[in-house]
């Protein structure tokens, strides 16, 4: 169905150091901010609809004095082999040729299938019509849609940076540089454990992040391929406590 | 055994047909008083189409909850038709007789209403436009065949053709009594209703025929239906619970088990409602309690596969997800109400001869079973996505919103309204039929025993 | 996706069609309206935009900013990647700020309060201007002017604008760094804070300061975090703070000391050093220049342990890394400095860095230069509390006649022991400045609107400066808004134009925009630094391009053998506020700290700032409390739980969040809510935490002591569900390695998931749960 990754002129990926992750959030709000995600109202919250298109996890490991917590940021892996994809009724949501699983807004139906199908739990469905007052309405990037009611949504490696950073380069008639088109995440991201860039290059620093010994997928069993990969977390303890369920 | 009374035609006809020739006085009320909560129903979809999907309970990561459970219900409760006229048609178990048309008509009606679910639980009805119609040859876009979302609407459209058809074949005898039997307007209708049938022997040849054919067409149908169903879930490695092995044939014995026990209940008021005492007969309830043994026992054993096939791969996720589902408040609660009221409580009872043919004890037996059937698809939507995959950041549990329950509630005030407002115009118990098994009348000789020829295959 | 023109109108047809159905059921237009089904739109993005650099000076940092503007609309916030500070980066706090400038409650004209219960009457400007006009003649000789720390010129208008009329220009800042630079004065008498080579160190020791999330430049920190943990052995970080901050939870070691104890840590961890020589005698003789020898006597570990609340095994590790895995560097700030020997705490942790020669060492502590502009001396902490007590007393004796209050939320700020608002009302006039409503600006008689940092000139000096000099200049990127359909949305203007405007000239400018313009003609004089143009015009344009102006080469010479002050010449007796007749309860460590995203509360009005959840507990628009999930079990605590906290000077509600890092003892509260006045989103949510400080304070320095307040805490028997992000189920991951892989040094990613596949099957009994893993497949 698509290309393989050396075989594209360009395929994005997305390499996270998870060592150097320190949970900030600046990520998270730099992604609402630039893709125009509706705001998080108490409301979305007490009932377990808030929309963050990366979201950074945390988790504990031991007990205290010697606990230890764990981030690490999640946004859509843009799997190559999606599990989303297949479910859609409607190929609202698909593969492009550049490695990105993307979402089309107005032909989504709102069945919610490929949320389910979503293994990494990055998909938002728009329960309520998201509400902007006008004032607000300011700062909205005109370069990405203002989602209705009804519609499944998710992070689309902010595909408006990519068109206008390749539209840039093309103009001025020159190659690409590596990390030129930056994420509204990893641009945010203070100790750079976002890295966004072209697979495709193998010189790229996200094609060398994957070659690394630390480089992990998030549940490689089910095959998906992700192009998001990460770098495990150094412990100079290596203290894995916690490890059966304390659910 | 007592012997069987034989009953001649000029009393089935004035029996069969007081539905439509002398209305019961309690019809018209009931039907009002249901006509009521049904418009109310309408309205409060109307309220949910028009605020948007905020006004349930789900949430992320439960993204499907009860409509969806709601509907793979109704989905199941149409196996009655198939398993009934169908299979017991081959089969030509004579008992089948009296509640065929019932049974068919349930089908015709809970299918309507499956497809109801859908478009509410995907909360902007109108954009099915985009689904599975096709409509953007000009763009070269088709639906996606690939998802089993495609091929639900095609397998259940598929069934409810084909149990209109057979319906409506079925019916064309009675249409044509009813028609000698009126006036008026009601004559004009079942003059065009009948088809200008006359009873000669090709007319009832060509009828039956085209009864045999369809029932035959009808039996894949009868397993692609909820095996369908069942791939919704089963295709979905991500979720827990869902991505079973064993879901098509598991979801399909489960719906005869639920199908069956709704013709249960409908004969038992039909019964009790139109005083039918003479045509659906402790014997009915009788035959279909053992094959609802058979049934339950079968799928009981599916259910318990399911549970340790998961178990047995000691996926850490599916543990937690087991471990909720059985142990943890709420869901245990459930899990047993759902494992009492699914199994034990009715076959324990169905296994005694008098609450066989105890009409009132079968009425809730069968009750009790759609209890636990509905439970069951609720037990394995709903947990599987509060419990998905390893990120146990992400856990979250399901409220539904009080106007979730109520469109539960009012779907089945719907299809008893519907069944209702059939049984004015045209006779539940297929006339024809009636007098076509008298002609099997007499009771035969098996060893000693004389058993009554109902149970008899013909040949 | 090439059209005919006949399929073309079948498809307006379907879709008006659509539309005139629907229309009547109330939907959306929008919703409707069949729109190109193939493609994402934002394939095909159209329009210029423009990023513009500049910056915040009221976030501590003073971090380089890009705005991404289009047809004059702000859109994003950025960093600015030249700029030295932050190259690039940004906090979450930096995309929330564009609400303040677009804020639905932004206040648009002036205002008049005509009641004490607070009811208003918009003005014109002109009269806006008048009653300032009576209000500073009548204030000349007895007025206060009162801002936050501005590090840059409209600081210096404020000082010089209070000064030219005989008045007094305090700063505030509720979380007090007072010890802080109390501690830098009496060791290496500077006034600037010193440069933290952080990206060089290969041991870091911090103590009390959240530096990856709040704490001074907290962006550029955690960029720096960043090159440190690029190192090849990705350096060994060690925190101690009583609760698990943000910081705390990213180090290698966290000592959850007691609070108040972190100087008697910081001396046991050198006497560890000194008894076991695990430094050179030359380093040991300079630590012990002044301290007599003996001080260190009472701090062996094992001695102080219960004390200190750290295992005197983990004292020991990290004296023995911190004195062997070098360079090193040690730093304190934040909590540590809260305490009545607020000021000891940090002298002595920053004494250790004397004991690792890290003065003026790659990977240490470097003093910065005094800035390049001429009066703007940068200051990060505020007026003391104590200053703060006096002047109140000034207002409740009505000795002032007229109050100017800028970026200073004293109301909110201010423990609610010291009376601000009642002191406030025995002034005749004050006069606020703000975007949005805040309780302080509710308490005014005239609030005028002022315009945003995106709308207004300024310039900025990072404190700390990153070593060398640097100015960062603010110029404003958008014009005033006008909204699509009522007019402009705040009729503002800048609070440095108007006192240039009301002082008449008399500081030598009519408004910012001529004060910047001299800044950079004095740059540029300078003839040095990261521009340099042909002409005064061109250097301008330069620096407003670059975002400012900096060198590289200005960085001063820090004396790496000067010799350590006796740092027990500052130590104080440890005290806390009492929780004796406060009713039942039980008594908690109160320790509030500053929200990742609201800061103090400068964001609470703004909804990103509300939404983003906390880095720990995930929890958004609301004020939670965090305790140990044991104790709580014990006392019958569960989440969400109405909190009663109560201390001798007030009661707050907070709701329980029980974690399994919480220190027992200790409970830990957000600042930055509980306001009753902020526009619509912030209004009423949460508690203030502020209100309930005891005044305590740091005996050296008069800086409150905010982390020295005991509580009492009781259910109040109500519960709410705790608005936040994480699910129903305490996040212990239920398979090892998954999602986050941890691997010990030197191990691959693969090992590493064989080990944990095998610890997971050990789990359960099964067969072949003894053999050892695989070495590969
Ligand atoms: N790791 C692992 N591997 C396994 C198993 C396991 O448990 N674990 N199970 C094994 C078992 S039991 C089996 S049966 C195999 C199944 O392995 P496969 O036989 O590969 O099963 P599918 O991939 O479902 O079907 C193969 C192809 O048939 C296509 N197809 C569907 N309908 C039709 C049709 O009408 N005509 C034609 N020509 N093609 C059609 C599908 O699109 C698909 O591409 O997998 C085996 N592999
Ligand atoms: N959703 C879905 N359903 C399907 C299919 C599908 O592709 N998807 N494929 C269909 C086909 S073709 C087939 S063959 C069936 C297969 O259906 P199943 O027979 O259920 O096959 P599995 O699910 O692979 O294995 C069942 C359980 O056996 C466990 N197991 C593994 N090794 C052993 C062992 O040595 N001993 C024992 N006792 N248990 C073991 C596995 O962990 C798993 O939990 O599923 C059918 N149904
Ligand atoms: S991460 Fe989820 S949404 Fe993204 S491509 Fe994979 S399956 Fe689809
Ligand atoms: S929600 Fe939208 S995108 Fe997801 S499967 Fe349904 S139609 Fe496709
Ligand atoms: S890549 Fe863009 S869309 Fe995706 S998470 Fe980051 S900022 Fe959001
Ligand atoms: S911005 Fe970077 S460091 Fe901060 S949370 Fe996101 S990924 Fe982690």
């Amino acid at each position: 169905m698509t290309l393989q990754r050396e075989k594209r002129q360009f395929s994005w990926g997305m390499a996270v150091d998870v060592d150097k992750c320190t949970g900030c959030q600046a990520c998270v709000l730099a992604c609402q901010a630039e893709n125009n995600i509706p705001l998080n109202t108490p409301e979305r919250f007490e009932r377990a609809r808030v929309m963050s298109w990366i979201r950074v996890e945390r988790y504990w490991e031991g007990e205290f004095p010697d606990i230890k917590a764990r981030f690490i940021p999640i946004m859509c892996q843009h799997c190559e082999n999606a599990p989303c994809e297949p479910v859609c009724p409607v190929f609202a949501t698909y593969h492009n040729q550049e490695g990105m699983n993307v979402q089309v807004y107005n032909r989504c139906v709102g069945t919610r299938y490929c949320a389910n199908g979503c293994p990494y739990m990055v998909r938002f469905f728009n329960y309520w019509e998201p509400v902007w007052p006008e004032a607000l309405r300011n700062h909205l990037n005109p370069d990405v849609t203002v989602r209705s009611r009804g519609i499944m949504e998710k992070c689309s490696f902010c595909i408006q940076r990519i068109r206008r950073g390749v539209r840039k380069a093309e103009r001025e008639n020159r190659e690409l540089l590596d990390g030129e088109i930056q994420t509204a995440c990893s641009q945010a991201c203070p100790t750079d454990a976002l890295n966004f860039g072209n697979l495709a290059d193998p010189e790229s620093k996200v094609s060398k992040m994957k070659n690394d010994d630390r480089q992990y997928t998030l549940l490689p069993h089910l095959a998906t391929d992700p192009n998001v990969v990460y770098l495990a977390k150094i412990d100079p303890e290596k203290a894995v406590k916690g490890g059966s369920s304390h659910g | 055994m007592q012997q069987r009374r034989t009953i001649d035609q000029i009393h089935t006809n004035r029996v069969l047909l007081n539905g439509q020739l002398d209305t019961p006085k309690w019809w018209a009320p009931t039907v009002i008083g249901l006509g009521f909560i049904v418009i109310i129903g309408f309205l409060v979809i109307g309220i949910m189409v028009n605020k948007g999907l905020g006004v349930t309970g789900l949430s992320r990561p439960v993204f499907w909850g009860l409509f969806i459970t709601t509907f793979v219900f109704w989905v199941g409760i149409s196996h009655a038709g198939i398993m009934i006229s169908a299979i017991l048609r081959l089969s030509q178990a004579e008992w089948r007789r009296p509640v065929t048309r019932a049974a068919e008509l349930l089908t015709v009606f809970s299918l309507l209403t499956a497809l109801l679910f859908p478009l509410m639980h995907a909360g902007r009805p109108w954009r099915i436009v985009y689904y599975i119609l096709p409509y953007d040859f000009a763009r070269g876009i088709y639906p996606n065949i690939r998802s089993p979302l495609i091929w639900d609407p095609v397998a259940i459209s598929t069934y409810l053709t084909g149990s209109t058809l057979f319906l409506y074949i079925a019916l064309l005898p009675d249409l044509g009594n009813l028609r000698d039997r009126t006036s008026g307007w009601q004559n004009a209708l079942y003059t065009v209703l009948a088809l200008g049938w006359r009873g000669n022997p090709r007319q009832w040849k060509l009828q039956t025929v085209g009864g045999i054919l369809l029932s035959a067409l009808m039996l894949p149908i009868f397993v692609s239906v909820h095996s369908i169903v069942s791939w919704d879930f089963a295709v979905t490695p991500a979720v827990e619970g869902w991505h079973s092995t064993i879901f098509a044939p598991y979801f399909v014995i489960g719906a005869v088990h639920s199908g069956v026990s709704a013709v249960v209940t409908m004969m038992a008021l039909m019964r009790w409602l139109w005083k039918w005492e003479d045509f659906i007969r402790p014997e009915h309830f009788d035959a279909l309690a053992r094959l609802l043994i058979v049934v339950a026992t079968g799928w009981l054993a599916f259910t318990f596969l399911e549970l340790i096939f998961a178990v047995y791969g000691l996926d850490a996720p599916e543990l937690a997800l087991r471990e909720m589902q059985i142990f943890q408040w709420p869901w245990w609660l459930l899990f047993v109400t759902f494992v009492l009221t699914g199994y034990v409580i009715p076959v324990g009872m169905w296994l005694q001869k008098r609450v066989r043919n105890n009409i009132a004890l079968m009425f809730w037996s069968s009750i009790f079973v759609n209890i636990g059937m509905w439970l069951e698809r609720f037990l394995i939507i709903v947990p599987g996505l509060a419990r998905k995959t390893p990120f146990v950041y992400t856990w979250e549990s399901y409220r539904p919103s009080g106007l979730e329950w109520f469109i539960l509630f009012w779907s089945l005030t719907w299809v008893t309204f519907l069944m209702l407002l059939f049984a004015r115009f045209f006779p539940l118990v297929p006339l024809f039929e009636q007098k076509e098994s008298q002609t099997f009348g007499d009771s035969i000789k098996i060893g000693r025993a004389r058993v009554p020829a109902i149970l008899r295959e013909a040949d | 996706m090439k059209l005919n023109r006949r399929e073309f109108l079948a498809l307006g047809v379907k879709a008006t069609a659509g539309s005139v159905i629907f229309a009547a059921c109330g939907l959306p237009e929008r919703e409707l309206v069949v729109q190109s089904p193939i493609d994402m739109p934002e394939d095909l993005v159209r329009g210029e935009d423009a990023w513009y650099a500049t910056t915040w000076p009221d976030m501590p940092g003073g971090d380089g900013l890009l705005v991404r503007v289009m047809e004059g609309r702000a859109k994003k916030i950025a960093g600015n990647p030249d700029h030295p500070v932050n190259l690039g980066k940004a906090s979450a706090r930096h995309d929330a700020a564009i609400q303040l400038t677009y804020h639905p409650d932004r206040i648009r004209e002036p205002l008049h309060r005509v009641s004490k219960s607070g009811e208003y009457d918009s003005i014109s400007w002109g009269r806006a201007e008048r009653i300032l006009q009576d209000a500073v003649e009548a204030g000349t000789g007895n007025m206060a002017v009162v801002t936050n720390p501005l590090n840059g010129h409209s600081g210096w208008v404020a000082s010089s604008f209070a000064a030219l009329l005989g008045g007094r220009h305090l700063t505030f800042d509720p979380v007090e760094q007072g010890a802080l630079q109390n501690a830098m004065r009496f060791l290496y008498d500077q006034e600037q804070l010193p440069h933290l080579d952080l990206k060089s160190a290969k041991t870091i020791l911090s103590v009390g300061a959240d530096w990856l999330s709040t704490w001074q430049s907290s962006v550029g920190y955690s960029v720096q975090y960043g090159q440190f943990r690029s190192s090849h052995d990705r350096g060994y970080f060690i925190h101690a703070e009583p609760r698990m901050s943000m910081t705390a939870a990213n180090a290698d070691l966290w000592l959850p000391v007691m609070p108040g104890y972190e100087g008697h840590l910081a001396m046991s961890i050198a006497s560890v050093i000194v008894s076991e020589r695990l430094v050179s005698s030359a380093e040991i003789s300079r630590f012990f220049s002044k301290i007599p020898q003996p001080a260190l006597v009472g701090f062996i570990p094992e001695d102080v342990e219960e004390r200190i609340g750290v295992s005197a095994d983990k004292i020991r590790q990290a004296a023995r890394k911190f004195a062997e895995n070098r360079p090193s560097i040690a730093f304190a700030g934040g909590s540590a400095g809260g305490h009545a020997n607020g000021s000891f705490n940090i002298a002595a942790v920053y004494a250790l860095n004397t004991l690792v020669s890290a003065i003026g060492a790659e990977g240490g502590v470097h003093y910065n230069p005094t800035t390049a502009l001429q009066g703007i001396e940068p200051k990060s902490n505020g007026a003391s509390f104590s200053d703060w007590e006096v002047e109140l007393a000034h207002w409740r004796a009505q000795n002032v006649e007229t109050v100017i209050i800028r970026g200073a939320d004293i109301v909110h700020g201010l423990p609610d022991s010291v009376g601000a608002r009642g002191a406030m009302d025995n002034v005749p006039t004050v006069i606020g400045f703000g975007t949005v409503m805040n309780d302080t600006l509710a308490n005014c008689d005239l609030i005028l609107p002022e315009k945003s940092f995106m709308e207004s000139w300024d310039t900025s000096i990072p404190e700390p400066s990153p070593g060398y000099q640097t100015v960062t200049i603010q110029q404003p990127v958008i014009p005033a808004t006008v909204s699509y359909t009522d007019g402009l949305l705040s009729d503002s203007r800048s609070f440095g134009d108007v006192l240039l405007w009301a002082a008449g000239g008399a500081l030598g400018a009519d408004d910012m925009e001529e004060i910047v313009e001299r800044a950079t003609e004095e740059l540029y004089a300078l003839d040095r630094g990261s521009v340099s143009a042909s002409s005064e015009r061109l250097f301008k344009h330069g620096v407003l391009q670059r975002g400012g102006w900096w060198d590289i080469d200005s960085a001063p010479n820090t004396s790496s053998d000067a010799d350590l002050p006796n740092i027990f010449d500052l130590e104080r007796a440890q005290h806390f506020s009492s929780t004796d007749a406060l009713g039942d309860g039980h008594d908690f460590h109160l320790m509030p700290f500053l929200s990742n995203s609201l800061y103090e509360g400068r964001l609470s009005a703004t909804p990103f700032a509300n939404q983003n959840p906390d880095p720990m507990s995930s929890a958004a628009w609301s004020t939670w409390a965090e305790i140990n999930s044991h104790e709580a079990e014990e006392l019958g605590i569960k989440q969400g739980d109405v909190l009663f906290i109560k201390s001798t000077s007030g009661e707050i509600e907070a709701l329980a969040y029980p974690t399994p890092a919480g220190r027992p003892g200790v409970i830990g509260i957000p600042i930055g809510l509980g306001h009753q006045h902020g526009g619509r989103y912030n209004e009423g949510t949460g508690a203030n935490v502020l209100s309930i400080l005891a005044p305590e304070v740091d005996a050296e320095s008069g800086a409150l002591a905010w982390a020295a307040t005991k509580v009492r805490v009781a259910r109040s028997g109500r519960r709410r569900e705790v608005p936040k992000f994480e699910g129903e189920v305490t996040a212990f991951p239920v398979e090892p390695g998954v999602p986050v892989l941890v691997v010990a040094p030197g191990q691959s990613a693969h090992d590493a998931e064989v080990e944990n596949h095998h610890k997971y099957q050990q789990n359960f009994l099964l067969p072949d749960s003894n053999e050892a893993p695989p070495e590969d497949h």
